[in-house]
């Protein structure tokens, strides 16, 4: 088995459809409709919830996947000298989590009523845990999307409680607690394995960024009225976010919605 | 109530432990070396298939199975030190060069119609010769000096058997046509020789008894050269 296995390749069964990242960000369904037809913030209220939930449960489902394989391909990428034996211990720890999110998401997803293919599946997320710097990837998959994570849930939690769903609400508590873990983990790497080296720090800082920048794309991500997902701060502090990172984040969603008009 | 002054064995009637075991302490840190050894290799290979298998079952089987295994290298890793050994990297390692070419075969397999290789490899060869060798060292041991050791084993016996029924079963379900038996059991020959000439998971002795490759006369290889 080699080292570094390209998202291309990545094994599915024959339910599941592909997309590329390209063709969702340049679908005109999305890219040229009026403000007022844009998807908003997630309540029960929006005539498209019920489907909206759904979409996005499906995109949980196939993010965690997606992150199984990640983590899993970081235990097997490199070797001791590259990553520290308690690092892949973490990253192992992670690979049984994602292995619970992704049966809880299937099971989830059939309690809203949807099915695995139902929706297209982009492998970005996968993408961002190929980077062959074990710290840049860490830093990519555990703070950018993982705190991601961490918003997406919490949205889904307050979905659950807003809509009286007790199921959505009570597996969206428990995965979120999961998320703060991973990124309590990517942030605490972080720190000790560039503690001697803030060139290589700053390296994988900006790394982040750009993830994090790809997912408030077009305001999908942020703390208003107009974002589907919602920033969530306190959990991010948790995490180790500090409020500045918390802030560039919102800011930087701030300025893809105004830039999309 | 009895009177708490009057004096009490030291060990509960029922308590049958004896003093004596087989290892020494030398011996219990080599043994347990070699366990983290192939602890570590096989969580590592479990972790990096995930991505390689399209059946969702037997995904999120290796995600919680790559765990279990990392767990399992973390308590031998953290046992060394305990057995005197300070410097815990210089004896974690195969036990022969043998065990290091198993493992390089059965973490070859990488393409996605492969999935019935891959895990004949892990749950047909490796776990149960795990099995046998970690039970074999619960049996040999000193029940009361080396207790710490016992307790790691009872705890990662009842991983390994529990992950190696449900790869078994896992397996059972793939399997469904004759090629598709053929292909398992070639499988399994090709590693089980490779795993015999390394003697098992702690090298010649594994079970306790000296290895037939211990003994040139009767070593194929020999014969055959």
């Amino acid at each position: 088995m080699r080292k570094i296995f390209p998202a291309e390749d990545l094994a599915r069964d024959g339910r599941f459809r592909r997309a590329r990242m390209e063709d969702r960000f340049e679908d005109p369904r999305t890219k040229l409709a009026p403000p007022e037809r844009r998807a908003r913030k997630l309540t029960p209220e929006r005539p498209d919830a019920a489907h909206a939930a759904r979409q996005m449960m499906h995109g949980i489902f196939v993010g965690e996947i997606q992150a199984l394989e990640g983590a899993g391909r970081t235990v097997w990428d490199f070797d001791d000298d590259e990553a520290p034996f308690a690092l892949k211990l973490d990253m192992a720890r992670q690979c049984w989590d994602e292995a619970r999110h992704t049966e809880i998401s299937v099971k989830l997803g059939e309690h809203m009523g949807t099915e695995i293919g139902e929706f297209a599946e982009t492998t970005f997320l996968y993408q961002a845990s190929c980077n062959p710097d074990p710290v840049l990837r860490l830093t990519g998959v555990n703070r950018a999307l993982e705190g991601l994570a961490i918003d997406v849930f919490n949205t889904m939690r307050e979905f659950g409680e807003a809509c009286g769903d007790p199921v959505l609400t009570f597996c969206e508590d428990w995965m979120l607690a999961d998320e703060v873990t991973h990124v309590k983990m990517g942030s605490d790497w972080l720190r000790r394995l560039t503690e001697q080296d803030p060139e290589r720090r700053e390296r994988a800082l900006e790394f982040q960024r750009v993830v994090d920048k790809l997912f408030s794309f077009r305001g999908f991500r942020g703390e208003g009225e107009e974002n589907p997902i919602q920033l969530a701060r306190t959990f991010r502090r948790m995490a180790g976010f500090d409020d500045t990172e918390i802030d560039e984040i919102a800011e930087a969603s701030k300025e893809d919605v105004a830039a999309a008009g | 109530m009895a009177d708490p002054h009057e004096p009490r064995s030291p060990f509960a009637p029922w308590d049958r432990r004896e003093l004596p075991g087989l290892f020494t302490v030398e011996e219990s840190a080599r043994r347990v070396g070699h366990y983290a050894w192939i602890e570590m290799r096989l969580f590592e290979a479990l972790g990096g298939w995930v991505a390689t298998v399209p059946e969702l079952d037997v995904k999120t089987m290796l995600g919680r199975h790559c765990y279990h295994h990392a767990w399992h290298a973390e308590l031998w890793v953290k046992r060394l030190p305990e057995l005197r050994e300070m410097r815990p990297e210089r004896l974690v390692k195969a036990p022969n060069a043998d065990l290091e070419a198993f493992v390089a075969a059965m973490t070859e397999p990488e393409a996605p119609e492969l999935t019935i290789e891959k895990l004949v490899g892990v749950y047909r060869v490796l776990l149960p010769r795990k099995i046998g060798a970690y039970t074999y060292h619960l049996a040999a041991t000193s029940r009361i000096t080396d207790a710490p050791t016992m307790r790691s084993l009872g705890f990662i016996l009842e991983d390994e058997t529990t992950d190696w029924r449900e790869g078994e079963m896992v397996l059972q379900s793939l399997i469904q046509t004759d090629d598709e038996v053929q292909r398992a059991a070639r499988r399994q020959a090709e590693l089980e020789t490779l795993m015999n000439r390394a003697g098992g998971i702690a090298g010649p002795g594994s079970l306790g008894q000296p290895s037939p490759h211990d003994l040139p006369a009767k070593d194929s290889r020999v014969g055959a050269a």
